[in-house]
């Protein structure tokens, strides 16, 4: 469903993706693990092309997203995107923000857009804050209506850019089960995350990355239990 | 020191006729300014460094000299050049918008700018084109942040309209001047003129304040 064939990235002399090749399968979810500057947030930015890719390819569902021809806007409806940050618009509502890119990027009609976010923020559990501005939220709530945002879009990959780094310790699980809701329902998913427990418990496989290279990648049980690499080894002897 | 109120209601109808004409012009230079001053504050965002060029040497052409020298400039050399002869109220009105557009210029990049790049991202990782977050999401965030440097700009504008007076624009000033010179007299006509100016300074303030506390509310 993506297939990551070598990509390497440089911000001016500093190479941050070193050659990353990895495939991944419909209904799979993958967690990226790492320390701070290993290139795992830049690796998920270049899967919908935030980030442009210096050398290698990106293929979703066959298409070459490096390929000048590519309509990457098109392929980014399908590919859903939950930031550190949130970033949810300030000046639209909850239910404006979420029905925004349905409206314009795919013309749905206005009560389609409607019901679809009504469905959606149901499903995130914010349905009473429909009309809420986001300031007006916490964090954890932030997140679930970008979340929830990303969805209406329909998108058939989701990549999660660290999405629960920046709230508050108590506001984390209810991110994660939105989170894991959407595993079981079978979305192919990507997720750069430092939720160990999230990745053991959720991840089909985990990708350990270091120094702009995947490092060791394998099922969650065994990269934990059983890390074959010195760096993995030191990592993970940090953060479990 | 004697102040005679009479000569004031006397030329009242010029300061009247004079007030009007400061207000349309100001009227010009802000709705022009701020066309034009979008157009070149896009421009000189634009990545690519040869087309962004000119747009630089606007900015910085009309920022880094006196509003005086320009209105010169366009009163006695741009103005004749088209029309033929000069004509104070079209030369007021062009060097009125090109003096705020580059300073408009800087505020809607500046605006924009100091948007957090996440709110960019998030709108292209939607699907949307650059064009349409420009447009529903970044622009009117920018819009909201533009408000009080703008309005700071309008008054300025306002007031810099005066100049316009050495080339004999019927403004608000020239008609200050022409008093001064029929009845010899400083303090009734200048201090007139600055009651008016204040005026309108003051209602377009009390206009703005409203606006961006209109705006903040949603």
């Amino acid at each position: 469903m993506i297939k990551v064939d070598n990509i390497k990235k440089s911000f001016g002399k500093n190479e941050v993706l070193k050659g990353i090749s990895v495939d991944i399968q419909p209904k799979e979810v993958v967690v990226v693990i790492g320390p701070s500057g290993s290139g795992k947030s830049t690796f998920l930015r270049c899967i919908n092309l935030l980030e442009t890719i210096d050398e290698g390819h990106v293929f979703i569902e066959g298409v070459d997203i490096t390929d000048k021809k590519t309509n990457i806007n098109s392929i980014r409806t399908d590919v859903g995107m939950v930031f550190q940050q949130f970033n949810l618009f300030p000046h639209k509502t909850v239910m404006e923000n979420i029905m925004l890119s349905p409206l314009i990027v795919k013309k749905v009609s206005n009560e389609k857009a409607y019901n679809k976010g009504m469905e959606l923020l149901k499903k995130v559990g914010l349905a009473e804050k429909a009309d809420a501005y986001p300031d007006s939220l916490s964090g954890g709530q932030k997140q679930r209506v970008a979340i929830a945002r990303a969805l209406a879009m329909e998108p058939r990959i989701m990549l999660f850019d660290e999405p629960t780094s920046a709230l508050d310790p108590e506001m984390v699980g209810e991110v994660l089960e939105v989170m894991k809701q959407l595993a079981r329902e079978g979305m192919t998913m990507v997720v750069v995350t430092h939720e160990m427990g999230f990745a053991r418990e959720v991840g089909d496989r985990v990708l350990f990355m270091d120094g702009g290279y995947i490092v060791e990648e394998n099922r969650p049980k065994e990269l934990f239990e059983n890390p074959q690499h010195d760096r993995t080894k030191a990592f993970l002897s940090k953060v479990l | 020191m004697d102040f005679r109120l009479d000569i004031i209601i006397d030329y009242l109808p010029y300061f009247g006729k004079g007030a009007l004409l400061t207000i349309g012009l100001s009227i010009a230079g802000i709705l022009l300014g701020t066309i034009l001053g979008l157009f070149i504050g896009i421009g000189k965002m634009i990545r690519n460094k040869w087309i962004a060029l000119p747009f630089m040497f606007y900015v910085t052409f009309f920022r880094g000299t006196p509003l005086l020298v320009q209105i010169f400039l366009v009163h006695f050399g741009v103005v004749p050049l088209f029309l033929g002869g000069t004509n104070g109220i079209v030369a007021g009105v062009i060097a009125l918008t090109l003096n705020a557009s580059a300073y408009i210029a800087e505020i809607f990049r500046a605006g924009i700018q100091s948007l957090d790049r996440g709110q960019m991202e998030a709108a292209r990782s939607l699907g949307m084109t650059h064009a349409q977050a420009m447009r529903y999401v970044i622009i009117p965030q920018a819009f909201k942040r533009m408000i009080p440097p703008l309005g700071n700009e309008f008054v300025i504008l306002i007031k810099d309209s005066s100049l316009l007076s050495v080339v004999a624009t019927p403004e608000l000033m020239h008609w200050g001047r022409m008093m001064t010179g029929q009845y010899a007299r400083v303090w009734e006509p200048y201090l007139t003129a600055a009651f008016i100016y204040l005026i309108l300074t003051l209602t377009l303030t009390i206009l703005l304040n409203y606006l961006e506390k209109r705006l903040k509310t949603e």
